[in-house]
C-alpha cells in the first residue's frame, strides 16, 4: 500500500513540474526560435529591417496583418545601450519593443511624430555620477539581454506599403558608444 | 528498499513528465488539438484577454500567445478578438459562406483577418485576407454601418467586399483594435458591439 501511494506522491510531483518548466520556457523557446530564423535569413543584430508586405508566401510569424507594414530590429545589449527611433506616420503607427518572453515592454505612438528610446542595460545607466551614454531626448528604460523592436504602420495597399519601407532608412536601431 | 520499488517509482517519475509536458503543450495550444488566444473577454463569442503582451500574464496565456500572437501588443495599445464560430455556433469553415456586419468600434483603427487553423494566412492568391476601417469607410462611409463576405471564391460581381476563406478548412476571425478607447479597456461588455457572423451557404446545401 505505501509502495502505491510513494508512486502517486512521485507521479504528481514529476506532473506539476514538468508541466510548469515546459510553460515557463515556451515563451523564451518561440522567440530564440524566431530570432534564429531572422538570422538565418540574413537579417543583422541591431539594423531595422523593412519587412515584404505580409502575404501567405511572405508571412514568417504567425497572425501577421496584412494591413500594415512591418519594420523588425532583432538586437542585444552585448556592446552596451542600444538606440531605438523611427520616423511618424500618417496614420495609425507604433514603435514597440519586446523582450527575451515576449513582454511588450515598451510601445509608443508614430502618428504624425516620430518617436525614440534608449535601452540600457540596468547596471549601466545612461546617466551616472555625471557620465552618460548619449545626450539624447529620447526616454529611457532599462532592459536586459536580447529583444526585438517592431515598427507597426497602416498600409493597406501597395503604394502605402513601399512608402511605409522606405522609412527604414531614417530610422535607428544601434548600439551606442560609451561617451564619458 | 528493493530493486522493484525503484523501478517502480522511476515509472511514476516518467509517467509524471510525459503527461505534465504534454498537457503543458495541449493548454498551451502547441498541439494540433486544445485553445488557442482569447477566453478572460467573451463578447458574443468573440474572446480575447487582456493580459495579452502583459508581464501580467499567466504562463498559460503567455504561452499561448507565444504560440498564436507572438509579438501582440499590450491592451492599451492594441486588443485582439477571435471567433471561431458563426452566429448559429457552428465552427468557421472554408466549405460555407458567411456575411459578418458590423458598425463603427471604439478604436483609432481596426481590422478584421482570417487566419487558417495554423493560425496563418490561408495560402491562396485572392489577396483579400481582410476588412479594414479603410475599406468600411470607402465603401460605407465613416461612421455607418458595414459588412463583407467571407467565401472561397467570388461572386464574379464584387459589389459587397469579400475575403477569401479559400484553402483556409477550419478557420477564425481576428478583430484587431488599435488604440481602444479607455471604456472599452474598462468595461468591453457594454462598450464594444462585435460583429455578427451569419452563415449564408454551404457546399452540398440544396437550393
Amino acid at each position: 500500500m505505501r509502495r502505491w501511494i510513494v508512486f502517486v506522491v512521485i507521479t504528481l510531483a514529476s506532473f506539476v513540474l514538468f508541466h510548469m518548466a515546459t510553460l515557463h520556457f515556451i515563451p523564451s523557446t518561440i522567440m530564440s526560435a524566431v530570432q534564429t530564423r531572422m538570422a538565418e535569413r540574413g537579417i543583422p543584430i541591431n539594423q531595422w529591417n523593412a519587412s515584404p508586405r505580409m502575404t501567405p508566401q511572405t508571412q514568417t510569424i504567425v497572425r501577421p496583418s496584412p494591413d500594415l507594414s512591418y519594420a523588425i530590429c532583432r538586437f542585444n545589449l552585448r556592446e552596451g545601450a542600444v538606440l531605438i527611433s523611427a520616423p511618424g506616420w500618417d496614420g495609425y503607427g507604433s514603435l514597440s519593443v519586446f523582450d527575451a518572453r515576449t513582454n511588450n515592454v515598451l510601445v509608443t505612438n508614430l502618428d504624425g511624430q516620430s518617436a525614440g528610446v534608449l535601452l540600457y542595460h540596468p547596471t549601466k545607466p545612461p546617466k551616472q555620477e555625471g557620465r552618460y551614454y548619449v545626450r539624447t531626448d529620447e526616454e529611457a528604460v532599462a532592459f536586459s539581454g536580447e529583444g526585438v523592436a517592431l515598427i507597426r504602420r497602416v498600409a493597406p495597399t501597395k503604394a502605402k506599403h513601399n512608402e511605409a519601407a522606405q522609412l527604414v532608412d531614417q530610422s535607428i536601431c544601434s548600439a551606442v558608444n560609451w561617451a564619458p | 528498499m528493493t530493486m522493484k520499488s525503484i523501478l517502480i517509482w522511476m515509472s511514476a517519475g516518467v509517467i509524471g513528465a510525459i503527461l505534465g509536458t504534454i498537457s503543458a503543450l495541449l493548454i498551451a495550444g502547441l498541439l494540433p488539438i486544445g485553445p488557442k488566444l482569447g477566453g478572460a473577454v467573451a463578447i458574443n463569442n468573440w474572446t480575447s484577454d487582456w493580459s495579452i503582451g502583459s508581464e501580467a500574464a499567466n504562463p498559460y496565456v503567455r504561452a499561448r500567445v507565444a504560440r498564436h500572437g507572438l509579438l501582440a501588443l499590450a491592451k492599451e495599445e492594441a486588443v485582439y478578438f477571435t471567433r471561431t464560430t458563426d452566429d448559429d455556433g457552428e465552427p468557421l469553415r472554408e466549405a460555407c459562406a458567411y456575411r459578418v456586419k458590423g458598425a463603427t468600434f471604439p478604436a483609432e483603427w481596426w481590422s478584421i483577418t482570417l487566419y487558417d487553423g495554423d493560425s496563418r494566412l490561408p495560402m491562396n492568391d485572392d489577396e483579400r485576407l481582410s476588412f479594414d476601417w479603410t475599406q468600411a469607410n470607402m465603401a460605407f462611409g465613416d461612421g455607418n454601418e458595414w459588412l463583407f463576405d467571407v467565401r472561397s471564391a467570388g461572386l464574379g460581381d464584387d459589389t459587397t467586399p469579400w475575403v477569401s476563406s479559400k484553402n483556409a478548412g477550419e478557420f477564425d476571425l481576428m478583430l484587431r483594435l488599435y488604440r481602444p478607447s479607455s471604456e472599452l479597456i474598462a468595461e468591453p461588455e457594454s462598450t464594444l458591439t462585435p460583429p455578427s457572423i451569419r452563415r449564408l451557404s454551404c457546399d452540398g446545401d440544396v437550393s
